[in-house]
């Protein structure tokens, strides 16, 4: 990995920043790597907007609200600008049309793989970045130079959970979104940065990582056989994991039903590091609106996949994204989502009403489903939803999972962490010693969204391969079984 | 130190260079019918499967649109197929461009369409529905030996964009509004009448209605999902 190569100058000394980050994890981890620029050139991070020198937004195009943020964050800190020395900027997801309005407004603009060229940016700042002074704009953002940006070492926002960019953009075009037209077209990163990267993090004693892209099982692709693909890319973080003897969880955001298939999923069932987790965004379960939304998979291929990860890795918890009262979408068609739901009974689902979105193609079509039907569409999918996820937590209680503490319940103030499955465990006690830890919890009760839990009697932290191997044979057997398990395993 | 005008044309000539790779000039505007024309461009310097699409933007101007190649790949130019949209925002400027003038592509996209080995031994459905025949075209330019028929669906049999180019054993037109095609009517209805071989693989391409009705006869007649491929006009 290589370092900003920025070293810090005294001009930045007591100069602060504040970056604002809007929307998906991607640019949670654009920003780390934003981050880590503006520390290597002396800035300090503050959380306070009103103390900072530098003040700087990612900004997000999927919905209007996050963009009509920035448009009335800048126009804030432009009045401040009256009274003392600012400099603003913005990158991220951006439309080519708020880009020239943006330009108007913040000191400076840039597209992600730009973000080295910052500091020379900053320092002349007045001056318009390269991406600005085209005129006209790219229609489609170039992303040919954003290996520059992953070279950069991010700054981490944890020592335990760390993303980690496998690509950048999207060439699906799916009519609800607009990223294509803010990320430009898919670049896959080389495979041996990335797993260098995840490499350096579980040496660090990173517990959770997630291997980010708008598409990630289309990784590779782009590069016309002189890169490895997805599968193989996991492949090589398995092994890492097998012969490290650590035990971290690999998880990845967000495959694309097209691209996915059985290799993958055979993968995933053969190596421990690779989590037992699989976000497979559905959007609709009827065959009309997905093609009305370009999704280019049938739900006879969305079944199958569902199949291939039940009959592989049948203790896996399966994640998905809905959008409900899309256009075209009438009681029938939703109906058929809420059998897909039942169908496939969903740990989780992250539901959304449908709202147009500048850039988007559907974003020109008249959207004739009422907002009162959308938000009745949401409450009773929302209803299905609970219900399968409550019977499947309920069938844990009584068992012992391997839980990664991240935080306390903002109810009880008590410990709080996911299992490798991303169900929300609540202990009966605060122990902030735990935070970043894998421990085991003995699940107690069960609710819609969480189980509750306190910790096992044996806090086994499983670091060796044979122990690893054995808690993936077992799945969620109960503690007893799994000490007694261990206990022979010790003898042998 | 440079001054800051120094570090901005840098910035723009580099970047001049660049815009080279994505922007084409229109070489020539094919004339079909009143409303519907194709852009001919210099050809692709990407390389393309047929029946992908490309995205199409004109220079100076902030949207784009996705459209289907129309040519195959291995002619000697790109080209796409535009009906003007009445009261649209994007066709009519491209009804306006004029030879010499800027678009910027960026592509190709997609899957639709077959992978070179199958076209040698397998028997393809293509059905399209308008301008919805661009990656048709694409395709039996690419493969001319390919084994299909194509079912073309317009209103008017003036709208039979390049019909001359396909073997009239191969192309079937159903015309809604006129009486001149092979078959009078919605090419839905012509659809129903059919029989194809249990291993067909078919191709939808059109709007989007179109699309659903066609979707379902063939699964009532009893052809597997995995059989039907679909690419959406909007």
């Amino acid at each position: 990995m290589l370092a900003t190569g920025h070293s810090k100058q005294n001009h930045y000394l007591n100069m602060k920043y504040h970056l604002i980050t809007l929307g998906c994890q991607m640019n949670l981890s654009d920003s780390e790597r934003v981050s880590s620029v503006l520390e290597s050139m002396g800035y300090m991070h503050t959380e306070h907007e009103e103390e900072a020198n530098l003040l700087g937004m990612l900004a997000c195009s999927v919905r209007q609200k996050p963009i009509d943020k920035v448009y009335n964050k800048i126009a804030q800190w432009n009045r401040w600008k009256n009274n003392r020395n600012l400099v603003t900027f913005v990158s991220g997801c951006i439309l080519p049309a708020d880009k020239e309005k943006f330009l108007k407004s913040f000191d400076l603009i840039f597209q992600m793989s730009e973000l080295a060229q910052l500091p020379e940016m900053i320092r002349e700042y007045g001056v318009v970045t390269p991406a600005g002074l085209k005129t006209p704009q790219p229609v489609m953002p170039k992303n040919e130079h954003i290996s520059e940006m992953w070279h950069i070492k991010p700054k981490y926002q944890s020592t335990y959970e760390a993303f980690v960019p496998i690509q950048n953009g999207c060439d699906k075009f799916c009519t609800f979104c607009a990223v294509p037209y803010t990320r430009g077209r898919e670049v896959s990163r080389p495979s041996g940065e990335i797993v260098e990267e995840v490499r350096q993090l579980v040496c660090q004693g990173y517990k959770s990582i997630t291997l980010l892209g708008q598409n990630v099982n289309s990784y590779g692709l782009d590069k016309n056989g002189r890169e490895i693909n997805f599968t193989e890319l996991l492949r090589q973080i398995g092994e890492y994991g097998k012969i490290s003897g650590e035990e971290f969880w690999v998880y990845f955001t967000s495959p694309h039903p097209q691209d996915m298939n059985r290799e993958v999923i055979e993968v995933i069932a053969a190596y421990d590091c690779l989590a037992r987790q699989i976000h497979l965004p559905m959007q609709s379960g009827d065959e009309h609106v997905l093609i009305k939304m370009n999704r280019r998979h049938s739900m006879d291929k969305y079944r199958r996949i569902v199949a291939d990860i039940r009959e592989l890795i049948p203790q896996a918890t399966l994640f998905t994204d809905i959008i409900v009262g899309f256009s075209g979408e009438g009681e029938a068609e939703f109906q058929n989502t809420l059998a897909a739901m039942n169908e496939f009974r969903f740990n989780m689902a992250y539901i959304a009403m449908y709202s147009p979105r500048p850039g988007a193609a559907s974003f020109r079509w008249e959207n004739e489903v009422a907002p009162d039907d959308k938000k009745d569409r949401l409450h009773r999918s929302s209803e299905v939803l609970k219900i399968h996820s409550r019977e499947y937590n309920e069938t844990l209680v009584g068992k012992t999972m391997r839980v990664l503490i991240n935080g306390t319940d903002r109810k009880t103030g008590f410990s709080s962490g996911l299992t490798e499955g991303k169900l929300i465990v609540r202990l009966d006690r605060r122990d902030d010693s735990l935070m970043g830890k894998i421990v085991d919890v003995k699940i107690t009760s069960a609710a819609d969204f969480s189980l509750s839990g306190k910790e096992a009697p044996l806090n086994l932290q499983a670091s060796s391969p044979t122990l690893l191997h054995r808690r993936r044979e077992q799945g969620n057997e109960d503690s007893e079984h799994f000490i007694l398990n261990r206990i022979l395993h010790v003898k042998k | 130190m440079q001054s800051k005008i120094d570090v901005a044309m840098m910035s723009l000539i580099k970047h001049e260079i660049k815009i080279d790779e994505s922007f084409y000039k229109v070489e020539e505007i094919r004339q079909l019918t009143r409303e519907t024309f194709s852009l001919i461009l210099p050809k692709a310097r990407f390389a393309f499967k047929a029946g992908q699409h490309i995205s199409l933007g004109i220079y100076g101007d902030y949207q784009s649109r996705e459209y289907s190649i129309y040519s195959g790949i291995k002619d000697d130019h790109l080209e796409v197929l535009v009906k003007e949209v009445n009261n649209g925002y994007f066709t009519p400027k491209l009804r306006k461009l004029k030879v010499g003038d800027l678009v910027e592509i960026h592509g190709p996209f997609g899957n639709f369409g077959m992978e070179p080995k199958a076209t040698e031994t397998g028997k393809f459905v293509f059905i399209a529905s308008g301008t919805g025949i661009a990656p048709f075209r694409s395709i039996a330019r690419t493969y001319p030996e390919i084994d299909y028929a194509l079912i073309h669906g317009v209103r008017y049999t003036t709208e039979a964009y390049d019909r001359n180019e396909y073997p009239g054993d191969r192309y079937i037109l159903c015309s809604s509004r006129d009486t001149k095609g092979t078959y009078h009517g919605r090419l839905t209805g012509y659809l129903k009448n059919c029989t194809f071989a249990a291993e067909t693989q078919f191709y939808l391409c059109g709007n989007s209605d179109m699309i659903f009705d066609a979707l379902e006869i063939l699964k009532e007649m009893g052809f597997e999902r995995d059989q039907i491929h679909c690419e959406v006009y909007f």
